[in-house]
Protein backbone atom coordinates (compact mmCIF):
# COMPACT_ATOMS: atom_id res chain seq x y z
CA UNK A 1 0.00 0.00 0.00
CA UNK A 2 1.01 3.08 -0.49
CA UNK A 3 1.75 6.00 1.55
CA UNK A 4 -0.96 8.18 0.15
CA UNK A 5 -4.00 5.82 0.43
CA UNK A 6 -2.53 4.34 4.11
CA UNK A 7 -2.95 8.07 4.99
CA UNK A 8 -6.46 8.76 3.06
CA UNK A 9 -7.18 5.30 4.47
CA UNK A 10 -6.69 6.57 8.11
CA UNK A 11 -8.98 10.03 7.63
CA UNK A 12 -11.69 7.52 6.51
CA UNK A 13 -14.74 7.06 9.38
CA UNK A 14 -15.86 3.49 10.01
CA UNK A 15 -18.72 4.65 8.25
CA UNK A 16 -17.25 5.22 5.28
CA UNK A 17 -15.32 2.17 4.63
CA UNK A 18 -18.64 -0.01 5.38
CA UNK A 19 -20.00 2.12 3.08
CA UNK A 20 -17.25 1.32 0.70
CA UNK A 21 -17.13 -1.85 1.30
CA UNK A 22 -20.89 -2.46 0.98
CA UNK A 23 -20.67 -0.72 -2.24
CA UNK A 24 -17.61 -2.63 -3.66
CA UNK A 25 -19.70 -6.34 -2.42
CA UNK A 26 -23.44 -4.73 -3.68
CA UNK A 27 -21.23 -4.03 -7.86
CA UNK A 28 -19.82 -7.92 -7.61
CA UNK A 29 -22.98 -8.93 -6.67
CA UNK A 30 -25.48 -7.08 -9.06
CA UNK A 31 -22.32 -7.73 -11.93
CA UNK A 32 -22.78 -11.72 -11.36
CA UNK A 33 -26.45 -11.34 -11.89
CA UNK A 34 -26.22 -9.19 -15.29
CA UNK A 35 -23.16 -11.59 -16.44
CA UNK A 36 -26.08 -14.80 -15.98
CA UNK A 37 -28.95 -12.96 -17.63
CA UNK A 38 -26.52 -11.43 -20.17
CA UNK A 39 -25.82 -15.41 -21.19
CA UNK A 40 -29.19 -16.72 -21.23
CA UNK A 41 -30.19 -14.10 -23.22
CA UNK A 42 -27.71 -13.96 -25.60
CA UNK A 43 -26.76 -17.60 -25.68
CA UNK A 44 -28.29 -17.75 -29.21
CA UNK A 45 -28.11 -15.17 -31.38
CA UNK A 46 -31.34 -13.47 -32.45
CA UNK A 47 -32.21 -11.44 -35.44
CA UNK A 48 -35.41 -8.40 -35.55
CA UNK A 49 -37.41 -10.36 -36.47
CA UNK A 50 -36.84 -13.37 -33.97
CA UNK A 51 -36.76 -10.38 -31.49
CA UNK A 52 -40.94 -9.65 -32.28
CA UNK A 53 -42.10 -13.84 -31.74
CA UNK A 54 -39.49 -14.50 -29.45
CA UNK A 55 -41.00 -11.55 -27.21
CA UNK A 56 -44.56 -13.40 -27.32
CA UNK A 57 -42.71 -16.00 -25.24
CA UNK A 58 -42.85 -15.16 -21.33
CA UNK A 59 -39.64 -16.48 -20.69
CA UNK A 60 -37.65 -14.72 -23.12
CA UNK A 61 -39.53 -11.36 -22.57
CA UNK A 62 -38.79 -11.62 -18.72
CA UNK A 63 -34.80 -11.87 -19.84
CA UNK A 64 -35.22 -9.21 -21.55
CA UNK A 65 -36.83 -7.05 -18.87
CA UNK A 66 -34.05 -8.67 -16.86
CA UNK A 67 -31.02 -8.14 -18.72
CA UNK A 68 -32.25 -4.05 -19.39
CA UNK A 69 -32.80 -3.85 -15.68
CA UNK A 70 -29.64 -5.08 -14.47
CA UNK A 71 -27.29 -3.65 -16.48
CA UNK A 72 -29.49 0.03 -15.72
CA UNK A 73 -28.85 -0.94 -12.13
CA UNK A 74 -24.98 -1.72 -12.21
CA UNK A 75 -24.47 0.84 -14.73
CA UNK A 76 -26.12 3.70 -12.22
CA UNK A 77 -24.31 2.03 -8.99
CA UNK A 78 -21.11 2.28 -10.09
CA UNK A 79 -21.28 5.91 -12.21
CA UNK A 80 -23.64 7.61 -9.54
CA UNK A 81 -23.01 6.24 -6.41
CA UNK A 82 -19.63 4.26 -6.06
CA UNK A 83 -17.84 6.69 -7.99
CA UNK A 84 -18.58 9.85 -6.22
CA UNK A 85 -17.76 7.91 -2.65
CA UNK A 86 -14.48 6.57 -3.88
CA UNK A 87 -14.01 10.15 -5.56
CA UNK A 88 -14.01 11.57 -1.78
CA UNK A 89 -12.31 8.76 -0.20
CA UNK A 90 -9.79 9.78 -2.45
CA UNK A 91 -10.03 13.54 -1.97
CA UNK A 92 -10.12 14.08 -5.42
CA UNK A 93 -13.31 16.23 -5.48
CA UNK A 94 -16.56 15.31 -6.44
CA UNK A 95 -18.75 17.53 -8.95
CA UNK A 96 -20.96 16.71 -11.81
CA UNK A 97 -21.95 13.26 -13.32
CA UNK A 98 -19.50 14.17 -16.65
CA UNK A 99 -16.81 16.27 -14.12
CA UNK A 100 -16.88 12.25 -12.22
CA UNK A 101 -16.65 10.42 -15.77
CA UNK A 102 -14.15 12.67 -17.15
CA UNK A 103 -11.94 12.00 -13.73
CA UNK A 104 -12.62 8.47 -13.52
CA UNK A 105 -11.43 8.41 -16.94
CA UNK A 106 -7.85 9.75 -16.20
CA UNK A 107 -7.60 7.76 -13.26
CA UNK A 108 -8.06 4.94 -15.03
CA UNK A 109 -11.02 3.91 -13.33
CA UNK A 110 -13.25 3.66 -16.36
CA UNK A 111 -12.06 3.43 -20.58
CA UNK A 112 -13.76 6.18 -21.69
CA UNK A 113 -15.92 8.53 -20.17
CA UNK A 114 -18.12 9.19 -24.09
CA UNK A 115 -18.69 6.02 -24.17
CA UNK A 116 -20.00 5.60 -20.65
CA UNK A 117 -22.64 7.94 -21.54
CA UNK A 118 -22.90 7.05 -24.86
CA UNK A 119 -24.41 3.65 -23.37
CA UNK A 120 -26.23 5.63 -20.94
CA UNK A 121 -28.37 7.31 -23.91
CA UNK A 122 -28.90 4.15 -25.74
CA UNK A 123 -30.34 2.66 -22.80
CA UNK A 124 -33.36 4.71 -22.99
CA UNK A 125 -33.82 2.73 -26.90
CA UNK A 126 -34.21 -0.96 -24.64
CA UNK A 127 -37.80 -0.47 -24.13
CA UNK A 128 -40.43 -2.77 -25.99
CA UNK A 129 -43.35 -1.48 -25.75
CA UNK A 130 -43.89 -0.78 -29.45
CA UNK A 131 -43.24 -3.43 -31.30
CA UNK A 132 -42.45 -1.47 -34.87
CA UNK A 133 -39.32 0.05 -33.20
CA UNK A 134 -37.93 -3.60 -32.89
CA UNK A 135 -35.07 -3.44 -34.97
CA UNK A 136 -34.36 -0.40 -32.85
CA UNK A 137 -35.05 -2.17 -29.92
CA UNK A 138 -32.58 -5.14 -30.96
CA UNK A 139 -29.82 -2.90 -32.15
CA UNK A 140 -29.97 -1.35 -28.49
CA UNK A 141 -30.07 -4.71 -27.01
CA UNK A 142 -26.96 -5.90 -28.78
CA UNK A 143 -24.91 -2.91 -28.36
CA UNK A 144 -25.73 -3.35 -24.16
CA UNK A 145 -24.58 -6.80 -24.78
CA UNK A 146 -21.28 -5.33 -26.35
CA UNK A 147 -21.06 -3.28 -23.39
CA UNK A 148 -21.37 -5.39 -20.56
CA UNK A 149 -17.43 -6.31 -20.75
CA UNK A 150 -17.35 -2.35 -20.46
CA UNK A 151 -19.24 -2.59 -17.20
CA UNK A 152 -17.24 -5.90 -15.77
CA UNK A 153 -14.01 -4.16 -16.23
CA UNK A 154 -14.77 -0.89 -14.21
CA UNK A 155 -16.10 -3.48 -11.52
CA UNK A 156 -12.48 -4.63 -11.44
CA UNK A 157 -10.87 -1.50 -11.34
CA UNK A 158 -12.87 -0.56 -8.96
CA UNK A 159 -12.68 -3.56 -6.65
CA UNK A 160 -8.78 -3.13 -6.94
CA UNK A 161 -8.46 0.66 -5.71
CA UNK A 162 -11.34 0.34 -3.32
CA UNK A 163 -10.05 -2.72 -1.51
CA UNK A 164 -6.89 -1.47 0.14
CA UNK A 165 -9.01 1.84 1.36
CA UNK A 166 -11.28 -1.26 2.90
CA UNK A 167 -9.35 -3.77 3.93
CA UNK B 1 -35.95 28.00 -34.71
CA UNK B 2 -34.05 28.38 -31.68
CA UNK B 3 -30.30 27.77 -31.79
CA UNK B 4 -27.64 30.08 -32.64
CA UNK B 5 -25.65 30.14 -35.50
CA UNK B 6 -22.36 29.14 -33.45
CA UNK B 7 -24.40 25.62 -32.37
CA UNK B 8 -25.26 25.34 -35.48
CA UNK B 9 -22.30 25.49 -37.05
CA UNK B 10 -20.85 23.20 -34.21
CA UNK B 11 -23.69 20.41 -35.01
CA UNK B 12 -23.01 20.40 -38.92
CA UNK B 13 -18.94 20.03 -38.23
CA UNK B 14 -19.71 17.15 -36.12
CA UNK B 15 -21.79 15.53 -38.54
CA UNK B 16 -19.76 16.46 -41.22
CA UNK B 17 -16.65 15.03 -39.42
CA UNK B 18 -18.01 11.79 -38.77
CA UNK B 19 -19.93 10.64 -42.32
CA UNK B 20 -18.60 13.01 -44.42
CA UNK B 21 -20.96 14.89 -47.33
CA UNK B 22 -22.79 12.03 -47.84
CA UNK B 23 -25.11 13.29 -44.12
CA UNK B 24 -27.97 15.76 -43.77
CA UNK B 25 -28.72 17.03 -40.21
CA UNK B 26 -31.83 18.82 -39.53
CA UNK B 27 -32.94 19.95 -35.99
CA UNK B 28 -36.51 18.93 -35.08
CA UNK B 29 -38.90 19.07 -32.08
CA UNK B 30 -39.29 21.67 -29.57
CA UNK B 31 -36.49 23.86 -30.36
CA UNK B 32 -38.51 24.82 -33.49
CA UNK B 33 -40.88 26.59 -31.38
CA UNK B 34 -39.96 30.55 -30.99
CA UNK B 35 -41.98 30.52 -28.38
CA UNK B 36 -40.85 27.88 -26.42
CA UNK B 37 -37.87 28.26 -23.87
CA UNK B 38 -34.68 25.81 -23.44
CA UNK B 39 -35.76 21.99 -23.66
CA UNK B 40 -33.24 19.53 -25.37
CA UNK B 41 -31.97 19.55 -28.85
CA UNK B 42 -33.48 17.15 -31.19
CA UNK B 43 -31.63 15.80 -34.21
CA UNK B 44 -32.02 13.94 -37.04
CA UNK B 45 -29.01 12.64 -39.19
CA UNK B 46 -29.92 11.26 -42.88
CA UNK B 47 -26.84 9.45 -44.08
CA UNK B 48 -26.70 8.14 -47.63
CA UNK B 49 -25.27 4.20 -47.35
CA UNK B 50 -25.38 1.99 -44.30
CA UNK B 51 -24.07 2.87 -41.48
CA UNK B 52 -22.91 0.01 -39.16
CA UNK B 53 -24.92 0.00 -35.94
CA UNK B 54 -26.83 3.39 -36.31
CA UNK B 55 -27.87 3.89 -32.94
CA UNK B 56 -24.47 3.66 -31.21
CA UNK B 57 -23.14 6.42 -33.61
CA UNK B 58 -26.21 8.36 -33.09
CA UNK B 59 -25.49 8.14 -28.93
CA UNK B 60 -21.54 8.62 -29.63
CA UNK B 61 -22.25 11.36 -31.81
CA UNK B 62 -25.17 12.99 -29.01
CA UNK B 63 -22.58 12.60 -26.48
CA UNK B 64 -20.06 14.60 -27.82
CA UNK B 65 -21.63 16.96 -29.11
CA UNK B 66 -23.12 17.66 -25.88
CA UNK B 67 -19.27 18.09 -24.33
CA UNK B 68 -19.12 21.17 -27.16
CA UNK B 69 -22.60 22.59 -26.39
CA UNK B 70 -22.07 23.07 -23.05
CA UNK B 71 -23.76 19.98 -21.46
CA UNK B 72 -27.03 21.02 -23.34
CA UNK B 73 -29.16 17.93 -23.20
CA UNK B 74 -28.65 16.00 -27.57
CA UNK B 75 -30.76 13.94 -28.78
CA UNK B 76 -30.11 12.33 -31.92
CA UNK B 77 -32.24 10.03 -34.16
CA UNK B 78 -30.14 8.90 -37.22
CA UNK B 79 -31.80 7.34 -40.52
CA UNK B 80 -29.68 5.14 -43.12
CA UNK B 81 -30.74 3.48 -46.30
CA UNK B 82 -30.54 0.30 -44.68
CA UNK B 83 -32.85 0.36 -41.75
CA UNK B 84 -36.84 1.22 -41.46
CA UNK B 85 -38.18 4.34 -41.76
CA UNK B 86 -40.02 4.88 -38.51
CA UNK B 87 -42.67 7.91 -37.83
CA UNK B 88 -39.95 9.80 -36.25
CA UNK B 89 -38.01 10.04 -39.52
CA UNK B 90 -40.85 11.58 -41.29
CA UNK B 91 -42.10 14.23 -38.62
CA UNK B 92 -38.08 15.27 -39.06
CA UNK B 93 -37.49 15.13 -42.32
CA UNK B 94 -41.31 16.98 -43.75
CA UNK B 95 -40.65 19.36 -40.45
CA UNK B 96 -37.27 19.52 -39.36
CA UNK B 97 -34.72 22.67 -40.52
CA UNK B 98 -31.98 21.65 -42.42
CA UNK B 99 -28.39 22.61 -40.82
CA UNK B 100 -25.74 24.03 -42.91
Amino acid sequence: MTTRTHSLKNKLSTGDRERLSGLLKTAQAELMHLQQTDQRLFDSPFSPEDLVLRLREIDFSERVDAFVARFGRLQDLLGDKFLPAWLKAMEEGVGAVLENLDRAEKLGLIEGADDWLAVRKLRNLMVHEYIDRAETLHMALYSAHEHVAMLAQAVERFRVRTLPLVD
Amino acid sequence: MRLSQQSQTIIHQAVLRRFGDRAQVRLFGSRLDDSAKGGDIDLHVRVQGEVDNPIWEASLLAVQLQRQLDGRKVDIRLLDEMHDVLPVDEVALSQGILLA
